[in-house]
C-alpha cells in the first residue's frame, strides 16, 4: 500500500529464484538501450509472486516467480546493475523495499541501494496473446534445433532470416531456408482453438534462444495473436517464463512444391560414419571445397579435390537401391542437415545429380518423402563442379 | 491537441496527410502509398510532420487519426513506440551499415498490428562526401519492394536530385511544405513557448521561417548578440587583416553556438544513460554500461561536428537575409525587410553598390556554404568568402 503517495514496495524472495529469474530476464535487454529506459527491469510486486519484464522494441521477456509481497507495486531498475548484485548475493532470502526513487536490497549482512528509473518513461510491454495451443518443451525445442540450420543469416533477405511456423489443428509445422537448403519439421501438438489455420514468420535466432531457454519445461504455450489487429506478435510460454517477439512480415517461399515426391536413387547410410567421414575430407581439403560424393550399391566414396588432386578421399559402407550417383554438396551444410536429423541411418534420396537431393531419417517405417509426424527432412542443392 | 497542432502554415499538407491517415484508418491498406517524401526547408517543420503522421497511422481515435491524447499518439510523440523509428545522419552523412540495419528493421510486422512507420530525416544527408548516394541505394531496394505494412517517411530540403536519390523520389508520394510566415512563426512562439509577441514577431521575421532559430533566437539573448555580429560582416570589413579576423570570429561564433545547443543535450543524454544503467560515482560499473557509455559518446562526437557545421550554415543564411535586403533596397522593391532593425545599415549598402556586385556577394556566401556541405574545412571556404564580401 502506498504511503503519503509515495510508492513504497515491499518483497521477499529466494535468493537463488531472484538471481535465475533476474538472469533470464536480463537476456531481452538490448546492448545498445534505444531509450535509456529501456536498459531497466520492470518488476511489478503482487501478492504473492513477482514479475520481472525486460523489453528491447523487438523481444520482451517476462518471468514470474513466487515471492512473499507485503506491499505489491511496480518499479523500474537499472537491469544489468540488478543481474550483477543478485549474482553475487549470499545464499539467504532477499528483501527489496522501495522508498521514494531509492530501492534497497538486503540480503543476510548485504545491503545495496539503487536509483528507480522513472516509470513514465517505460513504454507500454505487448500483451502475451491468448494461446493457440501447447508441445513438450523437449519436443519443441527438438524440431526447433533442427530447423533453424537452415535459416539464413543474411539481413537483406529478412524473411529468409525467419523460421516459418504453421499451425493447424493436427500439426505444427516448422520450415526455413536459406535458398540452398531447406529444413521441415512436422510435428503433433495439443491446439486450443478450434479450427486453427495461420501461419507467422518468426525471427530464427529468437526462437532458437526461446526454445533452447524452454527445453526442460514439461509444457511450451504457443500464443500467436490472429485477426487484423495485433497480429505483429508471437508469445512463447512455459514455466512461468514468457517471451513474445514481433514476426517479420513478407513472403515465405512456397517450399512444399520445392521437395521432390519421387527418387530415382536412394541411399541408405549409417549418419555417424558418415558425418565424421565428410568432415575429415573438408578438413583436408581447402576451404569451401565442394565435398564429391559417389554412391553405389555396398559403398559411398567420399572426396575432395584442389585441381585436378584429390586432396582427400574417404570410403564409408551404405546400401543403394536405383542408379549410382556421382553428386557434389558444400560439405558444412551435409554435415548440418545430417546433424540435425538426429537419426542412426540417413536416408539419401536422388533424382539427379544437378538436382536437390532429400535427406531424412531412414527408419522402419520408411516411406519415402511424404511427411508425417515427427518427420524431419532437409532438402540440399547440389554444387557444380566441373569434372 | 491533436497531433497537427506544431505544424503551423501548412494547412496543405495537414489535409494530405490527415485524410491518408483517414483512408488508412478505413481498411484501405491496399492503397495506402509505403513510402512518402516531405520536403521542406530547414526549420520549416519535416520532422514534425512526419512524427505527427506516424502517430496518426498509429492513433487510436478512428474518426479523426492524429488526436494526440491517446495512448499511440502520446508513446509516438515521446519516442517509445516499437513501432515508429526516427533516424537521423549520426554525422555529417548516413553509413552504410546503420542503413542496412534499419533496412532489415523495416521487414517487421507492426506490433501493434496497424503500421510500422520509419522516419529518415534528411535524405539530402545520404549521399557521401564522394558524392555517391551509397546508403541511399541500401535504402532503395526496401521502398522499391516495401513490406505491407511499413511505411517509410523520408524528409528532405527539396526534391531535386541533389537532396534525394532520384530513383527512391520517383517511388515516393510527395507533399511539400512551404516556408512558414512570420505570423505563423511567431503565433507558435506566443503560444507554445511563451514569448512575448514583439520579440516573437522579430525573432520569426529574423529566422526566414526557420521554426527552431526562431525560439532560439527568441530566448536566447547571446543568440541574438551573435547573430547582430554576424550582421555587422557585411559593412565593416574592407581590408584582407579585417577580413581574416572576421573568418575566424564568425567561424568560432558559430562552434560556441554549437557547443551550447550540444552540451545541455549531451548531458542529459549522459545522464539518463548513466542513470538507466545505475552507474554511480564509487562504484563499478555494471556489465555493459561502460560499452554503451563509449557508443553514446562516439554518437555525440559525430553530431557534434554536424550541429557545428549547421550553426554556421544559419549565420550565413543570416547574411543571405542581409544581402537579400540590400538588394530590396536597391532595386526599390515593396518587399519588408528581413533586418528591419539594420535598415540603416541596408541602406547604405545599398547607396554604395550596385545590384551587380551584391548578387556578386550572395554568389559568395552560396559558394561557401556549398563548400562547407561538401566537406571543405569550414575555416578555409568562410575566409575565401569574406574576402569576396569586402566592401573595399
Ligand atoms: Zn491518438
Amino acid at each position: 500500500m502506498s504511503t503519503k503517495g509515495r510508492c513504497a514496495v515491499k518483497i521477499r524472495v529466494e535468493r537463488d529464484v531472484l538471481a535465475e529469474a533476474v538472469a533470464w530476464a536480463a537476456r531481452s535487454l538490448p546492448h545498445r538501450p534505444p531509450m535509456p529506459a529501456l536498459a531497466g527491469l520492470l518488476l511489478v510486486g503482487e501478492p504473492g509472486r513477482v514479475e520481472i519484464s525486460a523489453f528491447d522494441f523487438e523481444v520482451s521477456g517476462r518471468v514470474e516467480v513466487a515471492a512473499d509481497v507485503v506491499d505489491p507495486g511496480r518499479v523500474l531498475v537499472s537491469g544489468r546493475l540488478l543481474a550483477d548484485i543478485t549474482r553475487s548475493l549470499p545464499a539467504k532470502p532477499v528483501d527489496l523495499g522501495v522508498e521514494g526513487t531509492k530501492v534497497t536490497l538486503s540480503c543476510g549482512s548485504a545491503r545495496f541501494v539503487l536509483a528507480t528509473l522513472p516509470l513514465d518513461e517505460y513504454p507500454t510491454l505487448p500483451v502475451m496473446p491468448t494461446s493457440s495451443g501447447s508441445v513438450a518443451g523437449e519436443v519443441f525445442a527438438a524440431a526447433v534445433g533442427q530447423v533453424v540450420v537452415a535459416a539464413g543469416r543474411d539481413d537483406t533477405l529478412p524473411v529468409m532470416t525467419a523460421v516459418r511456423l504453421e499451425f493447424t489443428e493436427d500439426l505444427l509445422t516448422m520450415a526455413a531456408t536459406d535458398r540452398y537448403r531447406l529444413a521441415v519439421r512436422e510435428l503433433s501438438w495439443n491446439p486450443e482453438q478450434a479450427g486453427l489455420e495461420a501461419a507467422a514468420l518468426v525471427p530464427a535466432r529468437t526462437l532458437a534462444e526461446v526454445a533452447k531457454s524452454l527445453a526442460t519445461t514439461e509444457k511450451v504455450t504457443v500464443a500467436l495473436s490472429l485477426g487484423t489487429a495485433g497480429d505483429g506478435i508471437i508469445g512463447f510460454e512455459g514455466a512461468g517464463r514468457r517471451t513474445t517477439t514481433r514476426l517479420l512480415d513478407g513472403e515465405f517461399p512456397k517450399y512444399r512444391s520445392l521437395l521432390p515426391t519421387e527418387a530415382s536413387s536412394v541411399a541408405r547410410v549409417d549418419t555417424q560414419v558418415l558425418v565424421e567421414a565428410v568432415r575429415r575430407v573438408a578438413l583436408v581439403a581447402e576451404r569451401n571445397t565442394p565435398a564429391r560424393l559417389t554412391f553405389t550399391d555396398g559403398e559411398v566414396r567420399i572426396e575432395a579435390r584442389s585441381g585436378d588432386d584429390a586432396a582427400g578421399t574417404e570410403s564409408v559402407p551404405g546400401s543403394l537401391e536405383g542408379d549410382d550417383i556421382e553428386i557434389a554438396f558444400n560439405p558444412g551444410y551435409l554435415v548440418d542437415g545430417l546433424t540435425a536429423l538426429a537419426s542412426p541411418v540417413s536416408r539419401l534420396a536422388f533424382t539427379a545429380s544437378g538436382k536437390p537431393a532429400l535427406i531424412s531419417a531412414a527408419g522402419a517405417d520408411d516411406h519415402g518423402s511424404t511427411i508425417g509426424d515427427g518427420q524431419y527432412q532437409y532438402l540440399l542443392m547440389p554444387v557444380r563442379v566441373s569434372v | 491537441m491533436s497531433v497537427w497542432d506544431d505544424l503551423v502554415g501548412q494547412d496543405e499538407v495537414v489535409a494530405v496527410l490527415r485524410e491518408a491517415a483517414r483512408a488508412a484508418h478505413a481498411g484501405a491498406t491496399a492503397g495506402m502509398t509505403n513510402a512518402w517524401l516531405i520536403t521542406g526547408p530547414p526549420g520549416s517543420g519535416r520532422s514534425t510532420a512526419a512524427v505527427a503522421f506516424a502517430a496518426a497511422l498509429l492513433c487510436e481515435d478512428l474518426v479523426d487519426p492524429g488526436c494526440g491524447r491517446c495512448e499511440a499518439c502520446r508513446s509516438v510523440r515521446a519516442g517509445s513506440s516499437p513501432d515508429v523509428t526516427v533516424v537521423s545522419p549520426a554525422g555529417a552523412y548516413y553509413r552504410v551499415e546503420p542503413m542496412r540495419e534499419l533496412v532489415a528493421r523495416a521487414a517487421w510486422a507492426p506490433s501493434g498490428g496497424r503500421w510500422q512507420v520509419i522516419v529518415c530525416e534528411d535524405t539530402d544527408r545520404m549521399r557521401g562526401p564522394d558524392l555517391r548516394w551509397a546508403a541511399a541505394n541500401v535504402l532503395l531496394k526496401a521502398v522499391e519492394e516495401p513490406t505491407a505494412r511499413t511505411v517509410w517517411v523520408l524528409c528532405a530540403p527539396s526534391t531535386s536530385s541533389e537532396d534525394v536519390l532520384p530513383t527512391i523520389r520517383s517511388r515516393c508520394r510527395h507533399v511539400g511544405l512551404r516556408t512558414p510566415s512570420t505570423s505563423a512563426v511567431a503565433e507558435l512562439l506566443v503560444r507554445r513557448d511563451g514569448v512575448d509577441p514583439s520579440m516573437a514577431t522579430f525573432a520569426a521575421r529574423a529566422s526566414q521561417g526557420h521554426i527552431g532559430r526562431a525560439r532560439r533566437l527568441a530566448t536566447d539573448e547571446q543568440a541574438r548578440i551573435r547573430r547582430r555580429d554576424v550582421l555587422a560582416l557585411p559593412t565593416s570589413i574592407a581590408g584582407v587583416g579585417e577580413a581574416i579576423l572576421a573568418a575566424e570570429s564568425l567561424v568560432s561564433a558559430a562552434k560556441v553556438e554549437a557547443t551550447e545547443l550540444s552540451e545541455v543535450r549531451d548531458a542529459a543524454e549522459t545522464l539518463a544513460l548513466r542513470q538507466a544503467f545505475g552507474m554511480e560515482e564509487r562504484r563499478r560499473a555494471p556489465t555493459g554500461a561502460a560499452g554503451a557509455l563509449r557508443d553514446l559518446e562516439a554518437e555525440q562526437k559525430r553530431r557534434g561536428t554536424r550541429v557545428q557545421r549547421d550553426a554556421l550554415d544559419l549565420a550565413l543564411l543570416d547574411l543571405l537575409g542581409f544581402y537579400r535586403d540590400v538588394l530590396v533596397v536597391a532595386l526599390g522593391a515593396d518587399v519588408e525587410l528581413v533586418n528591419a532593425e539594420l535598415a540603416d545599415a541596408v541602406r547604405r549598402l545599398a547607396r554604395t553598390s550596385t545590384p551587380e556586385s551584391v548578387l556578386g556577394r550572395v554568389d559568395a556566401v552560396g559558394a561557401c556554404r556549398a563548400a562547407i556541405a561538401s566537406n571543405v574545412a569550414p575555416l578555409l571556404a568562410v575566409e575565401a568568402m569574406v574576402l569576396a564580401l569586402r566592401t573595399g
